[in-house]
């Protein structure tokens, strides 16, 4: 294979002309060739994101250099040839399109390169046809789907008939249905038509199918590989801040117990496989039911959120009224942990908007803290008060200037006294693990991006409600980021009692963290019990566009084949290899 | 119903498509025809020239085949506006000119056949006028409309003209109008749930400034984040300023089009250097004598 990209000891700093640079990439060394998917990782601030925009000539090195077939990135008489040779695709869909119409958006690059209108059709029609959007041609991009807005800045890139394809972490504001879109349609261009793809991405899962895994730490280059081999090295892995998706970790420990075991396994289906094929050598011990373990469950008190036959159509009373709910009923008692899943357009959303009166009934009762929320004599402000609600990347929502007055809006619009509203600011900054004499001067828009979310949670947690609804808390953080947040959350769980409604397409984190799912699929209730009721169902949640988490799948197909007995699904890794060990050994 | 649902409905330019005739029109046809209109409306001086326009203007709607419907909803949104501005005119008007039969006075209040005919040409002006616009944005693209607006302004680059980048500019403010509208909800939704409080204190500009500066300040360092991103994906796009760009759609006016806008102009200049009597002359011309 020919190379097509080549770093040379890459050197690259933020702000370099002042007085003190923020080093980004110290020396990196990379080679990729014509036709390779290669994907890269790291935690928060690795570097990975100032790397990929040195391979379009959107940065240039401060030392070292890049070459793009041959051409040095600071050669500015071939930036064109540079661009449209590799081409690249950005997080954020909304702020990548130009056009109100998709196919004049998709021309805007061949406009660019001067190219003449008949050949500009062609790319486009072309480029639509790849991506499969030739039926929405004519839309307005504001009508689409997160993933088909995403396939849209693709087939704008395409339209530059680029030999690689860079996508800067490209799935990270996508539900788990666009994801999937956008990565069998990267699939299927490196593998059709042959072009190179360089992908970056906090979400493991997406490296599995790459044919090679580079790993970056602290500007630098710090593991590369093929996933297989890079997976292996769990502990060298945590200490870089990134971890193997749950399979291959359970592989892994499988491998440590006993080694006949592969140590690596990039997929479900690998993995049962692998143990299927050693099991089968076995002296077979008659399998033993394993009992769930049942979660210590909080005694049901009150409800805390009580939902009658809701309904709620949204653009009522124009040809485009869509009905968002339809008759659902569902009760939240207090002091429980309750995780709402759901597939995009499900209602999900609009459900939870009722719960802190955002949205009111157009049928049906909503019943919060004793409150009927569509009384026309309720107190909306006092309810809120009591009711927080996080909202996805709440941190696009921070205002002040510094950190202490962002915490502080909440409880200084409920008009506390200063002293109290200083406590209160206090105890929210510290449940999110932030030092309040550290951090209350800081300036808002200096922090990172995890810490602004923090801070931004922090806000709402001021307020000490008694009720929180969060809408995707851990979407685009990194797993370090991820971890860190639930675990803060779960700690004012416990100590403030505070009820916890969490919306989320992480089946992993609803598995381990909520007492209770509930399923809602087209504007009603579709399912509802606690996790091991309601992931043992798992056919229906199939049915509803929804998953069960990796671990809990292999064991279930492993149970299929009569490995195991058990009267539940199997939800946590330690469990899993708990079980795998007993029936194995 | 809700709070907070006032922008999802956001529609600027709305197009409606119905394959007519008009919708066909290469837009710059369209644009100078709806300028030399625009003009010839807007300086009618007789209440009969500009009922000639508002029916020319609606035979234009019939051609075009959009239901009277969609071009009153423009009258409609201006409806309060208009209300107030004619209200006064009709009411103090009548002290600009001492000539004239007065109908009606009371005290300082004074009704002229004045002020009456002034706010009658008005109405009929600016009634023409709203579905005018209309009519020009229902039957285009925005695309078209930016387009055609570059071409036309492409003659006074040599002035100093941006016509490229004023098109360009035009077309990103216009796709992002929803996304704002989006986001400007979901701010507003967030910050209420800490408490904000939306309601309108006319009464206490200086309160009203403070509960809404939580939500134009997210707004405005996104929109530079968005703007920010948005420079890196076009020029990764290979995006260099417009010179030696080529256009997708390509504007190809014919005969037709050059008609149009011709017969506009026609009607400018004829409606300016005609004398038009005025209605009263008409009607006593035909055997009615109310006056």
């Amino acid at each position: 294979m020919d190379s097509i990209i080549r770093l040379r000891n890459v050197h690259y700093a933020y702000d370099s002309h002042s007085a003190d640079p923020i080093p980004a990439l110290q020396g990196v060394d990379l080679t990729i060739h014509d036709g390779e998917f290669v994907t890269i990782v790291g935690h928060n601030g690795s570097g990975k994101s100032t790397l990929a925009r040195h391979l379009n000539a959107l940065l240039l090195p401060d030392r070292g250099e890049v070459s793009i077939k041959g051409w040095k990135t600071t050669d500015l008489s071939r930036l064109r040839e540079i661009r449209s040779t590799v081409g690249m695709v950005f997080q954020n869909p909304d702020n990548q399109i130009v056009a109100t119409i998709v196919e004049e958006d998709v021309a805007f690059g061949p406009e660019n390169l001067g190219i003449p209108p008949g050949e500009i059709r062609e790319r486009v029609d072309q480029s639509l046809e790849w991506t499969g959007l030739t039926e929405l041609r004519h839309r307005a991009p504001h009508l689409l789907s997160g993933g088909q807005k995403q396939r849209v800045c693709i087939a704008g890139v395409l339209a530059l008939r680029p030999q690689v394809l860079v996508l800067d972490e490209a799935t990270a504001m996508l539900d788990p249905q666009g994801r999937r879109q956008v990565l069998d349609l990267v699939h299927r261009l490196n593998r059709e038509h042959g072009i190179t793809i360089v992908a970056i991405t906090h979400h493991m899962e997406e490296a599995v199918a790459a044919d090679r895994l580079v790993v970056m730490s602290q500007g630098k280059i710090a593991l590369e590989g093929p996933p297989r081999k890079v997976f292996r090295e769990r502990e060298r892995m945590e200490q870089l801040g990134v971890e193997a998706p749950p399979i291959s970790q359970l592989a892994g420990l499988l491998h440590d117990w006993d080694g006949r075991f592969p140590p690596d396994a990039l997929s479900i289906d690998d993995f049962v496989t692998a143990v299927l094929r050693e099991s089968r050598f076995q002296t077979r011990v008659p399998p033993r039911p394993v009992a769930a373990p049942a979660r210590p469950k909080p005694e049901p008190g009150e409800p805390a959120i009580r939902v009658q036959d809701l309904e709620h159509y949204y653009l009522s009373g124009t040809p485009l009224e869509t009905k968002a709910l339809d008759g659902l009923s569902m009760e939240v008692g207090a002091g429980e942990i309750v995780g709402i899943m759901g597939a995009t357009g499900s209602g999900k959303s609009t459900l939870v908007q009722h719960f802190n009166a955002l949205l009111r009934p157009h049928r049906g009762q909503v019943e919060v803290l004793g409150q009927d929320t569509a009384d026309p004599k309720a107190d909306l402000r006092a309810l809120r008060r009591r009711v927080g609600f996080v909202f996805q990347q709440p941190e696009s929502q921070l205002f002040a200037h510094y950190v202490g007055d962002d915490v502080a809006y909440g409880p200084r619009n409920a008009g506390w006294s200063h002293r109290e509203v200083r406590l209160r600011v206090q105890r929210a900054m510290q449940a999110v693990g932030l030092d309040f004499e550290k951090f209350k001067d800081r300036l808002t828009f200096a922090l990172s991006g995890g810490q602004r979310r923090r801070v931004a949670l922090a806000g709402v947690l001021a307020l000490e409600p008694e009720i929180l609804v969060l809408d995707e808390p851990t979407a685009g953080l990194d797993p370090a980021g991820c971890r860190q947040l639930m675990e803060h959350l779960l700690n004012f769980h416990r100590t403030a009692g505070t009820t916890l409604v969490l919306v989320s397409h992480d089946m992993e984190q609803l598995a381990q963290s909520c007492d209770r799912l509930v399923a809602v699929a087209a504007g009603r209730l579709a399912l509802s019990g606690a996790p091991h009721a309601v992931f043992n169902q798992r056919e229906e949640l199939h049915r509803l566009g929804l998953g069960l988490p990796a671990v809990t799948e292999a064991m279930h197909r492993l149970r299929e084949h009569g490995l195991f007995e058990s009267d539940g699904p199997i939800l946590e890794l330690q469990q899993a290899l708990a079980v795998l060990q007993e029936a194995l050994a | 119903m809700s709070e907070f649902e006032l922008l999802r409905n956001v529609t600027i330019g709305q197009y409606l498509p119905t394959g007519s005739a008009i919708h066909r029109l290469d837009p710059r046809a369209k644009l100078l025809g709806g300028l030399f209109l625009v003009l010839a409306i807007a300086l009618a001086g007789s209440v009969l020239e500009a009922t000639l326009g508002l029916a020319l203007v609606l035979g234009l709607a019939a051609l075009s085949r959009i239901p009277l419907g969609y071009l009153l909803r423009g009258i409609r949104l201006a409806l309060p506006i208009l209300v107030l501005v004619f209200g006064l005119s009709l009411l103090f008007r009548g002290w600009d000119q001492a000539a004239g039969a007065v109908y009606w006075e009371w005290g300082w209040l004074r009704f002229t056949r004045y002020s009456v005919w002034l706010t009658g040409l008005s109405l009929i002006r600016i009634i023409a006028l709203i579905f005018l616009t209309s009519l020009i944005t229902l039957t285009s693209t925005t695309t078209e409309l930016t387009q055609g607006l570059e071409k036309l302004l492409e003659p006074f680059g040599r002035f100093g003209v941006p016509a490229h980048e004023l098109a360009l500019v035009n077309m990103i403010a216009l796709r992002f109008v929803p996304t704002l509208a989006e986001e400007m909800e979901r701010v507003m939704k967030a910050q209420a749930s800490r408490g904000a409080d939306f309601r309108r204190r006319f009464h206490r500009p200086d309160q009203a400034a403070r509960a809404y500066l939580p939500l134009i300040v997210p707004l405005f360092i996104n929109s530079f984040r968005r703007a920010e991103e948005l420079a890196s994906a076009m020029e990764a796009r290979c995006y260099l300023g417009g010179a030696g760009r080529t256009r997708f759609v390509v504007l190809r006016g014919g005969w037709k089009d050059l008609l149009a806008a011709l017969g506009c102009g026609l009607y400018l200049l004829g409606s300016q250097w005609l004398a038009w009597p005025s209605l009263r002359e008409v009607l006593r011309g035909l055997g009615v004598n109310w006056f």
